[in-house]
């Protein structure tokens, strides 16, 4: 039989283990995207039968129910019957169960069953099953349900040949069935799973389940919360600890290849253009890569092994007072690598209000862009010594100052937004704790490899464009002698008139210049001055042997430097989460208001620091 | 001897004899109902908040564990499961 690729969709509940199976299907075959119209990732990928026929995979969003009660699982739904646009329906389903939570996923399999498409059932996670004490009859389950039962395990190839094996079976032996509707009410639906769930269980030995000593630790009023803190504090040390050789290499690499271009082409515009303005631009925001991964790396473990729903139950108490709930606490960890990702993760935040509020304290998280940004200005202005007699370094008490300031501030604005503008009901919390299981290694590295890539294609677009501008703003028109390139530029008028709306707060014209097209990404500040410095420099030995760092000494106060700082914890500076909260709240209003509110902030926080830094005799 | 499930003493089992679904929204009670939380039900409530404040609760049902917050847990009747 040749024709059109058959397309196979994987769905089932939550924790039922579906993307280990995808991932292990798919290897790294995979693409993900947008539905068209929604927000959902799109999750798709190839595979083939025994024979090389290949098959088009897709990873639907978990869900309970064909009832959806969130965005994505909208999605599921309107996928398997057929009503999503631009998808076509699937040509069969892998209904994907947890073998040790028979009784719930059985509930959603009938759903699915009922629906009268070419059906096989993974018993997925059956090791696990097993540890805890359970034997399954897979055969005599396949013979209550009507459709083939296939043992899976993510990490063996075995199932994963006879999964596919009964898929193709299925589709081609497939006639319209008499199909059995599934009970109509809940709770003889339930029934009808429970019966099966029994009818299928060969033995239950109970096993003394070690997972509930540990929950009894790790969610411990007190204890649990210290355990957190703890992971907190180990996953921010790491992320600039552990960073700090990776990013000198790609530093240093990234140096090399300017020299390199420098020694090859003619002294043109060109080369200007790609020396100062793509390399310089692009690399200093490329060197934050290790930092974006570490912390990625540390947000996927937690989530793979079933900590981040503990955290969350942990969490929820302290965001329930501001009106948020614990579901919110991951997308606002996943922003302090960067705000995008953590955006889209509030999908899975049924409500609506709850759900638009964590979208817009979610800038406030100190996300990874405004690292090179505190970095420059710390490491020029604050003292590397340590405060007292403490092993703590003053440097990095600062640094934990901010990322502070921003946790705290997102707190206060949830607080007021949830009683003013987003207000509604009290935010409900309902979510599933899955066991605790053992990350598998293949499905973080993908995980982690697309992250990557996510990031990389905005450093190679969006931020190359924006240096490329600036520097072209920044070279023309060329000065007279004796006067100042960057200020006779067309940026650098631009930037004398924004002076006058920042001087109040104490900002000077190298400030004005590095904030219009740090619009585009915070990190863009950093190589706006310093491609600003090198033209101004152009020439001058003593200038251009001197760092960033020691200029900018030379030219700012402490004040102005502290209140660059404190702009920096509040300005909505990054075109990507303007872009992606326009697309997650479908439309201009909600990105505008987080626009203004948090200038609104950082305009009020610089000059509050300015005027109290003056006022202190730092001015 | 029936309790609301939000006073339950936690670590014990209990029954659930009836749900007032007029004191939560339908999402809530058709999200209680998907996670198997419907009378008659035999569940383990065993943590109960953090340091801050008595929210949420988590519960044992089947082979699973789920987290909801006490005012619906206030809507759940239960007595304790046969002794």
């Amino acid at each position: 039989m040749t024709g059109p690729i058959p397309s196979i969709a994987l769905v089932g509940n939550p924790n039922a283990g579906k993307s280990s199976l995808f991932n292990a299907l798919t290897g790294a075959r995979q693409k993900i995207a947008n539905y068209p119209g929604v927000t959902v990732e799109r999750k798709a990928g190839h595979a083939s039968f025994a024979d090389g026929r290949p098959i088009a995979l897709i990873d639907l969003p978990g869900t309970y129910s064909l009832t959806p009660a969130s965005l994505d699982e909208a999605v599921t739904r309107d996928v398997v019957l057929g009503k999503q646009e631009g998808e076509k329906r699937p040509d069969a389903l892998i209904v994907v169960v947890d073998a040790a939570n028979l009784d719930n996923h059985l509930c959603f399999a009938l759903e699915l069953l009922a629906l009268g498409l070419p059906t096989v059932v993974a018993l997925n996670m059956l090791d696990l099953a097993e540890r805890d004490g359970l034997t399954l009859d897979p055969q005599r389950l396949a013979r209550e349900l009507g459709v083939p039962v296939v043992p899976t395990v993510a990490v063996r190839k075995r199932g994963l040949a006879d999964l596919l094996e009964a898929v193709d079976d299925a589709i081609r032996t497939h006639e319209p069935r008499e199909v059995v509707p599934a009970p109509r009410s809940d709770a003889s639906l339930h029934q009808r799973a429970r019966a099966l769930a029994r009818a299928a269980t060969l033995s239950e030995t109970p096993v003394r389940r070690w997972t509930q000593r540990v929950d009894s630790i790790v969610l411990h009023p007190i204890g649990g919360f210290a355990l957190l803190l703890a992971l907190m504090f180990v996953m921010f040390q790491s992320v600039y600890a552990a960073a700090e050789a990776p990013a000198d290499f790609l530093e240093s690499g990234i140096g090399m290849l300017q020299g390199w271009v420098v020694d090859t082409m003619p002294d043109t515009f060109l080369r200007g253009l790609i020396v100062e303005g793509v390399l310089a631009g692009v690399g200093a925001v490329i060197v934050f890569l290790p930092q974006i991964l570490i912390l990625f790396l540390f947000i996927l473990l937690l989530e793979a092994s079933g900590y981040m729903a503990r955290a969350a139950f942990l969490m929820d108490g302290l965001m329930g007072k501001v009106g948020l709930s614990g579901r919110g606490f991951i997308p606002l960890v996943s922003s302090f690598a960067c705000a995008v990702p953590g955006i889209m993760a509030t999908r899975a935040i049924p409500d609506e209000k709850d759900r638009l509020t964590t979208i817009l304290i979610a800038p406030l998280m100190t996300c990874s862009a405004r690292m090179p940004v505190y970095a420059l200005v710390i490491g020029a202005f604050i003292p590397a010594r340590n405060v007292g007699g403490t092993p703590v370094g003053l440097q990095g008490l600062v640094l934990f100052g901010l990322f502070l300031s921003g946790i705290v501030g997102a707190l206060l604005v949830a607080y007021v937004l949830r009683r003013s503008v987003t207000r509604g009901n009290a935010a409900g919390f309902m979510m599933e704790m899955p066991r605790y299981q053992w990350p598998r290694a293949r499905d973080i590295a993908i995980a982690l490899w697309q992250r990557a890539w996510i990031f990389l294609r905005r450093a190679g677009t969006i931020i190359a464009m924006t240096t490329v501008v600036l520097w072209l703003l920044l070279s023309f028109p060329k000065a007279p002698v004796g006067q100042s390139q960057v200020e006779y530029s067309v940026a650098g008028r631009i930037a004398s008139g924004l002076e006058v709306v920042v001087k109040p707060i104490g900002f000077n014209h190298d400030i004005a210049l590095a904030l219009i097209p740090a619009m585009a990404a915070r990190e863009v500040a950093v190589s706006a001055m310093a491609t600003a410095n090198a033209i101004d420099a152009d020439g001058d030995e003593a200038a251009m042997a001197e760092t960033l760092g020691e200029r900018l000494q030379g030219k700012w106060s402490l004040a102005t430097a502290l209140a660059f700082l404190a702009w920096f914890v509040f300005a909505p500076q990054c075109i990507s989460t303007i872009a992606i909260t326009r697309r997650e709240t479908n439309g201009w209003k909600w990105p505008m208001f987080m626009v203004g509110y948090l200038f609104l902030l950082a305009y009020a926080a610089a000059g509050i620091t300015y005027w109290t830094a003056v006022a202190f005799g730092l001015g | 001897m029936t309790a609301l499930l939000d006073r339950a003493p936690l670590g014990v089992a209990v029954r659930i004899t009836r749900i007032d679904w007029n004191a939560i929204s339908v999402d809530e009670g058709r999200r209680l109902r998907e996670f198997g939380l419907m009378e008659g039900c035999e569940i383990v409530p065993l943590h109960r908040g953090s340091l801050f404040s008595r929210d949420p609760l988590a519960l044992t049902i089947g082979r699973m564990k789920v987290i909801i917050r006490s005012r619906q847990a206030a809507a759940i009747e239960v007595e304790p499961a046969a002794a």
